[in-house]
């Protein structure tokens, strides 16, 4: 089984993932000012006021059903777009047993 | 060290201190990177793969490597470029979803004309190159004979590369005018790195591993212990060369942040030492922390003592920017910034990623020399991982700066003005830098003083939507010259106000070219696909315009890629070669102050009047100026001016960078419109609550300059007492509302959410600088 582990301290919420994903399925939009369909998109944490002048203000990609693992893309032997393009490079593609193996430190997320 | 101290000058010598590009002989110079077996071309699933580099058309200061796939002459996709250095097969989201403003319907694929007295009207008329040439050729000729060479001012924007190749043109129209268009007080990076050439000679920049083929695995770099994100956004805006991403994978390998914002950004939530500064104060907060240091004896003495010139004065001048007096101005924690003095001071490296919020205060020319001063007190110039000197590689400028000789290679006619003509003599620090000063041709234009504006080309420029301040003034302003082009992709607000020809624009897929804006990689853009229509490069219209004007004898290039040729002859590579290899490295080392790589006279120093880093500025004191870095409050502000303060008690900020456009650009684009709808200005719960504001709500945004409306974001990120506000909104899908109807509606609407009406045209005393971030206004719920 295969998935995507998220190493989301360094997700900056760039929304590179979520078009990288609606152009290679077709899913963007077509039309100015549609939402076209999203198989991932960079969710908001917070601003979470944590005292002492100090906030949380981070993101996390998560996929959507309609994430199919760039089944294309990866049958090729490449990784799915949003990995590859992901600006931070904190996301993550293999067997879900190895990627589970990277998880060492905190705000990591696996998804199955 | 060899140099004397310079006597000082009674008056100053007009174009003589504009040092920050220094180029460089370069044609047997070697590379880093080994070019062996990388192709620039391939077959791959039935398509033709381009290698090359994304610059520029759409608007971007990046040159990311690339993958262009194409199939029956049409782009499939594009991909980022594993193996490129510069981005390492990550790209953000305006060029993997770029097709959609490449092959956009509303792209102009022929050049039009109309009549002047149709401006504002949707009255085009296709014509062909050549009568679009001989028009330009009649008018401009008739403008230059009747009022002189000077009234022709050649503008652009920021969207397209035609930093260096815009002043070829200016050349050969035989005008000293070329700037940016209506862009107040040049307050774009121009400022500061004009400024900071006084004190160090050159451009510097943070060190990330970008000058290293193998990046941050090079055993001679080490990452900064400190990384000063000031006045910037970088993940978001990726100025000038720097990939803001970088920063994250210096985060990773152990740099830390110290962030100057008023706005709580990604970057900001990361830092150790976030200061949620008033805008305008940063000048202020910077002296502070020079200060402290020195107070606690933590400077570096060794760096002071041999490569610096005017320490004691500096320290001297500035011991009353006590951390407490400081955090007052500043709005933050008198504790925190010694904290952070103490950390920097103790740091084995800082580096500082600056951004054009230094050029957005009137006296902003000066934040960027003490935040200089502060990199000088700490030592950190020319070693891993702190600021190091970036000059164009293998000397070729005309990417991305004005390339002096290769300018002067090129024919004038002979009724050019001279640069003493240049819009510029109210202003020591536009006549130093050799800039005009666009505050002075605004008005020029108004009153015909000190000599009128008859002609306006604007290349890559919508300054009524983007950057022109007093976007009200600008509009009728230029809608009254005799003669205006515009070259751009799409019919801008400004193109349907004010041209009366319009050209048509490559992207970057349908041209050849060169990157720029990077001091450590030089590339090539190659064309992916045929030009849409009868579209041109910006560059093969600067050189066609050229010959018109003086023949194919004196300009010769037929073919862009002869045009490189000429544009890299200070380097190893031919086009041919450049686009075959896509990128190259020059050779890279650190400490070149010491080692005599920075001077043209091979001794060792900076490449300054002094030898030394100036803390003391004798060109400053020349153009009648304080020598020494010192603060000085925003004309608008609450503290210079509590009565205006009474009425607008909030502080503007504008143009913090979104993810999805560039400036005015990538409206049209549906993915980057969904990401980004509309104009926003992001105000605190707090300021919301007083003024009876939700979030979604319309809000009217005024000031004594003029007002306009944006739908509120209430956000903890802002600080309480400022609000930030979008820039750059006009709406290209209101076809019905295209032409200008003398309401706010027309020219798409551009002066509705048109957040710059609230913006001074009036620089800061050096000409240079602008309030563009430092602004007072009001805010309270729009009912329509």
């Amino acid at each position: 089984m295969y998935g995507l582990l998220i190493d989301y301290k360094w997700c900056t919420g760039c929304h590179t993932c979520e078009i990288a994903c609606q152009q290679e399925h077709g899913y963007q939009p077509k039309k100015l000012l549609e939402k076209g369909k999203v198989g991932i998109s960079p969710y908001e944490i917070g601003p979470h006021d944590l005292g002492g002048g100090r906030f949380q203000y981070e993101f996390l990609p998560v996929p959507t059903e309609l994430c199919d693992l760039c089944a294309a893309r990866t049958a090729e032997g490449k990784q799915p777009t949003c990995v590859k393009h992901c600006q931070a490079g904190c996301m993550h593609y293999g067997p879900v047993e190895e990627l589970a193996k990277k998880m060492d430190s905190r705000k990591m997320a696996l998804f199955v | 060290m060899s140099a004397e101290t310079p006597t000082v000058k009674n008056e100053i010598e007009a174009d003589v201190y504009g040092s920050f590009f220094v180029k460089e002989e370069a044609r047997d110079a070697t590379t880093q990177d080994d070019a062996t077996g990388r192709e620039w071309t391939w077959e791959e699933d039935g398509m033709t793969v381009i290698r090359t580099n994304a610059r520029t058309g759409p608007g971007c200061h990046q040159n990311c490597g690339l993958l262009v796939y194409v199939k029956d002459g049409v782009i499939d996709h594009i991909e980022g470029d594993p193996e490129n250095p510069h981005n390492q097969g990550r790209l953000c989201l305006r060029c993997l979803a770029a097709k959609e403003m490449i092959y956009h319907p509303d792209r102009i694929l022929h050049p039009m004309k109309r009549a002047r007295e149709n401006r504002g009207k949707d009255a085009w008329e296709q014509i062909s190159w050549d009568e679009a040439y001989d028009i330009i050729y009649e008018q401009i000729t008739r403008i230059a004979k009747e009022y002189g060479a000077e009234s022709i001012f050649v503008h652009q924007g920021t969207g397209r590369d035609i930093n260096g190749y815009g002043p070829m043109l200016a050349q050969m129209l035989g005008t000293p005018n070329y700037g940016m268009g209506f862009l107040s007080g040049q307050a774009c990076y121009a400022p500061r790195l004009f400024s900071t050439s006084l004190k160090v000679g050159d451009m510097f920049v943070c060190d990330y591993s970008q000058f290293f083929p193998e990046r941050y695995d090079d055993p001679r770099f080490e990452v900064p212990e400190y990384i000063m994100v000031w006045g910037n956004n970088p993940v978001v805006a990726n100025s000038d060369g720097t990939l803001g991403h970088w920063i994250v994978e210096c985060m990773k390998r152990g740099s830390k942040i110290i962030c100057m914002d008023p706005k709580l950004t990604w970057l900001a939530g990361k830092a150790e030492y976030w200061f949620q500064v008033r805008p305008g104060t940063d000048c202020a907060l910077a002296l502070a922390l020079s200060n402290i240091i020195i107070q606690e004896d933590l400077q570096d003495h060794e760096f002071i003592d041999l490569w610096t010139y005017g320490f004691d004065e500096f320290a001297e001048s500035i011991k009353g920017y006590t951390a407490e007096r400081v955090a007052e101005i500043c709005g933050v924690d008198a504790e925190k910034i010694t904290e952070c003095a103490r950390a920097l001071g103790r740091a084995r490296s800082a580096c500082l990623q600056w951004g054009v919020a230094m050029d957005h205060t009137p006296e902003g020319f000066i934040t960027g020399m003490a935040v200089f001063d502060l990199l000088a007190v700490t030592g950190n110039f020319e070693k891993p991982g702190s600021m190091v000197c970036g000059r164009p590689c293998f000397g070729v400028g005309s990417t991305w700066m004005s390339d002096f000789s290769a300018i002067e290679a090129l024919p004038a006619p002979e009724w050019a003005a001279p640069g003493s003509r240049r819009m510029n003599e109210e202003y020591n620090g536009c006549r130093s830098m050799a800039a005009i000063s666009q505050d002075m041709e605004l008005e020029a234009l108004e009153t015909g003083k000190p000599y009128p504006v008859k002609c306006l080309w604007l290349e890559t420029n919508n300054p009524i939507a983007n950057m022109g301040a007093a976007p009200q003034r600008i509009l009728p302003a230029i809608q009254g010259t005799e003669f205006n082009v515009v070259v751009d992709l799409f019919m801008t607000p400004t193109a349907m106000a004010a041209a009366d020809v319009f050209l048509p624009a490559c992207t970057f897929a349908e041209r050849a070219g060169i990157t720029g804006h990077q001091p450590y990689q030089l590339g090539a853009v190659a064309q992916c696909i045929e030009p849409l229509g009868e579209c041109k490069s910006d560059q093969q219209i600067i050189y066609e315009v050229g010959r018109r004007f003086h023949g194919a004898d004196k300009v010769p290039w037929t073919r862009d890629e002869d045009f490189y040729d000429f544009c890299l002859q200070s380097s190893p590579f031919t086009y041919e070669q450049i686009k075959e290899r896509t990128w190259a490295y020059p050779e890279f080392e650190y400490y070149k102050y010491k080692t005599g790589k920075l001077r043209p006279d091979g001794q060792p120093g900076f490449n300054t009047d002094t030898g030394r880093y100036n803390f003391y500025s004798i060109a400053m004191q020349n153009m009648g100026y304080n020598p020494l870095s010192s603060f000085e409050e925003p004309p608008e502000s609450p503290v210079s001016s509590p009565e205006l303060a009474r009425e607008y008690p909030l502080v503007l900020t504008t143009g913090a960078r979104r993810w999805s456009l560039f400036h005015s650009e990538h409206r049209q684009a549906p993915s980057m419109r969904a990401i980004h709808p509309g104009p926003q200005v992001m105000i605190n719960p707090v300021d919301a609550e007083r003024y009876g504001i939700e979030d979604g709500d319309w809000v009217l945004i005024e000031n004594p300059f003029g007002s306009c409306r944006e739908r509120a974001e209430v956000s903890p990120r802002i600080k309480q007492g400022v609000v930030s506000a979008d820039h750059g909104w006009w709406f290209p899908e209101r076809k019905g509302h295209a032409e200008d109807d003398g309401t706010e509606a027309g020219l798409f609407g551009v002066m509705e959410c048109n957040i710059n009406k609230l913006m001074p045209m009036r620089p800061g005393k050096t000409g240079l600088g602008n309030s563009y971030k430092s602004q007072l206004c009001r805010i309270s719920k729009w009912e329509g």
